[in-house]
């Protein structure tokens, strides 16, 4: 099958004293997702403008279906490739239908009226992103989250078979995440590539197929998310080795040096208090002094708590 | 229709409305002097207001999405100081020279026509060369503004040194005048609108895209920098003509686009450039009457009235509407 976009060899930057990336070989196809990842300023949003022509590479070839970038007219590249931003659109006095109708634009005519056809492909957009009850509202009254909807619809009545999406789920509740990851999902199931530029590594891990992974002071590389994480080359891009940041259960590990103590009983009461207790300098083992979980209260050196606020004050006195 | 009339009607010399009417119905009004008014004066003037209000609206349009800016019109980029300077040569610098055109037939008003479309001509040509080297939008806004600053005191230093009647004349040029363009005057406007008018409704689907933004409007395959060369061009042909020939007519380029706006709450340009095209030419024909003080025999300066009337319209209306969306 032939890669919907395929670099080899590419460099990236600004400008050529300041060479962001090299040597960077990926490729994306049909079906897949990948999530680009890297620290702040690694060259993510510099990569995926490159991708776009909205600068030019510094070095090696971008190909998008076998076809080399700078071959693409802009107007014939605008059907091939669908952006996402984090920019807000200047405009903010739009209803959600007339934005989503300016992703027609690579389709309409001279004067950009909308054919049937172009109203058929914004109506299947408004459809698959399930944003019907706030077609006709303004930009300007859109929460973060149905927002972003309506920029991913938007970009898919352009009918692309890429989509590019920059930080999509960034400042976005957990409800709004998942809504917006699972529709990404549903959207490569039709046969779309995907590329995510995304800092959280729930969402990369559990969504993508591959990783792109964006180093400081080593080549970029590529994999399946798992593979990264036992090789560690995820935590080396990502430097979590340094915050202590425990990949297989998604939180920071601490290592508190206080007292031991003992913590059993119910066992999600269990795992809040260790948390809390963790947070507040105490180590967690076998001896020590102990602390009874039952369901929703603590008991305590044979004192009852209702609220894991007052044992901890209490421990500490 | 009806202010089209109305302001056949007003002027120093009243004429009724009945007459108007037969004059346009059967080409008479039985009596030479009016006919000779109306067809002369007064018509022209109309239609010369409408076709200037259009040019300015649309081209202040123009401007505030290009620039993405509610202060932006269509003297944005200086070519009302282009034009201004221009005038400023000629009745401080080139009186000699222009005693000479005169003798050669053209008019000392023909002159003034001139010398404003050169000045905004070259202030085109150079925001035009600016715009292919200058990246971002804003930054050309900045040139536009400090090219104006700099064309302005051009003017300032030109009056400094010239004798006071010389600036009275300029001051009389500054005020704005549809009266002053003649037949063959006013084919050349109303054409040169017509094209750009044309021009603008051909650019409103490239409009439509900017309002998403300079990035996002390349990936959907606009070249940006084409789009920006051409609207420039497209506003300078609009407001570039209306200076030449009647002075630089303020508030109808800043205003009107927002009056639109805040009218049809809507952002296509495809239907707002008519809209504004028809709103302007109202505005500027009403605005031409109430200069008349209709009933007395006095012409107010224009750009007066309509700075008198149309600021406190528009104060009126964004007070009433609380907010004013300029895009």
């Amino acid at each position: 099958m032939k890669p919907l976009i395929e670099t080899k060899a590419l460099a990236i930057g600004y400008s050529r004293d300041k060479i962001l990336q090299k040597s960077i070989h990926f490729s994306l196809e049909k079906g897949q997702i990948i999530c680009l990842m890297g620290q702040n300023g690694v060259g993510k949003t510099t990569f995926i403008k490159t991708l776009n022509n909205l600068l030019d590479p510094l070095g090696g070839q971008i190909l998008i279906k076998n076809q080399p970038l700078e071959a693409y007219d802009r107007a014939v590249l605008a059907r091939e490739v669908g952006l996402v931003l984090t920019d807000k659109p200047a405009a903010t006095n739009l209803t959600v239908r007339e934005l989503i109708g300016l992703g027609r634009y690579p389709y309409s005519n001279w004067l950009g009226r909308l054919s049937e056809e172009d109203k058929v492909a914004v109506e299947r957009a408004i459809a698959q992103t399930k944003i019907n009850y706030i077609a006709d509202r303004l930009l300007s009254d859109l929460s973060d989250g149905q927002f972003q909807k309506a920029m991913i619809a938007r970009a898919l009545a352009q009918e692309t078979d890429i989509l590019i999406l920059d930080e999509p789920v960034a400042h976005l509740d957990l409800n709004n995440k998942i809504e917006i990851l699972l529709l990404l999902r549903e959207i490569a199931n039709t046969g779309k590539g995907i590329l995510i530029s995304t800092h959280d590594i729930q969402v990369s891990l559990q969504l993508s197929d591959l990783l792109w992974l964006f180093n400081f002071d080593s080549p970029p590389t590529s994999g399946m998310p798992e593979d990264l994480i036992l090789n560690g080359d995820l935590e080396k891009a990502l430097y979590l080795e340094h915050h202590a940041y425990d990949l297989i259960h998604h939180r920071l590990s601490i290592q508190p040096e206080g007292k031991v103590m003992k913590v059993t009983g119910d066992e999600r009461m269990v795992f809040w208090t260790t948390q809390a207790l963790e947070k507040n300098g105490f180590q967690i083992g076998d001896e020590g002094e102990t602390i009874l979980c039952h369901p929703s209260t603590w008991t305590y050196k044979g004192s009852s708590y209702n609220k894991l606020q007052e044992l901890v004050r209490s421990i500490n006195n | 229709m009806i202010a089209f009339a109305l302001d056949v009607m007003l002027g120093s010399v009243s004429i009724p409305l009945s007459s108007v009417f037969s004059y346009f119905f059967s080409g008479s009004t039985n009596n030479s002097s009016w006919d000779i008014i109306i067809s002369q004066f007064r018509v022209p003037k109309a239609v010369t207001a409408m076709s200037v209000g259009a040019a300015l609206g649309v081209s202040g349009l123009q401007m505030q999405t290009l620039f993405r800016n509610p202060l932006a019109g269509p003297f944005v980029l200086g070519i009302s100081s282009g034009a201004g300077l221009g005038v400023a040569i000629t009745i401080f610098l080139g009186m000699q020279f222009g005693f000479l055109l005169e003798l050669a037939g053209l008019s000392r008003n023909g002159l003034f026509v001139a010398a404003a479309g050169a000045g905004s001509l070259l202030v085109l040509i150079v925001i035009l060369l600016a715009s292919t080297r200058v990246k971002d939008t804003v930054s050309l806004l900045i040139v536009g503004l400090m090219f104006g600053t700099v064309t302005s005191a051009a003017v300032s230093l030109l009056q400094y040194f010239s004798q006071a009647e010389n600036i009275q004349a300029f001051l009389f040029w500054s005020f704005g005048n549809l009266g002053g363009v003649s037949g063959s005057e006013l084919m050349v406007l109303s054409s040169l609108t017509a094209v750009g008018l044309l021009g603008a409704m051909g650019l409103s689907k490239q409009l439509n895209v900017m309002l998403l933004g300079d990035r996002y409007a390349i990936s959907l395959g606009l070249n940006l920098k084409r789009s920006r060369w051409l609207i420039i061009l497209n506003t300078s042909i609009l407001a570039g003509a209306a200076t030449a020939f009647c002075g630089p007519i303020a508030f109808i380029g800043l205003a009107v686009p927002h009056i639109a706006r805040m009218l049809f709450r809507t952002t296509n340009h495809l239907l707002l450039t008519p809209l504004v095209m028809m709103l302007g030419a109202f505005f500027l024909i009403v605005f031409d009457l109430l200069s008349q003080v209709p009933g007395s025999e006095i012409s107010l300066p224009l750009n007066a009235i309509t700075a008198l009337f149309g600021g406190p319209f528009v104060i009126w209306m964004i007070m009433k509407k609380r907010t004013l969306n300029y895009s």
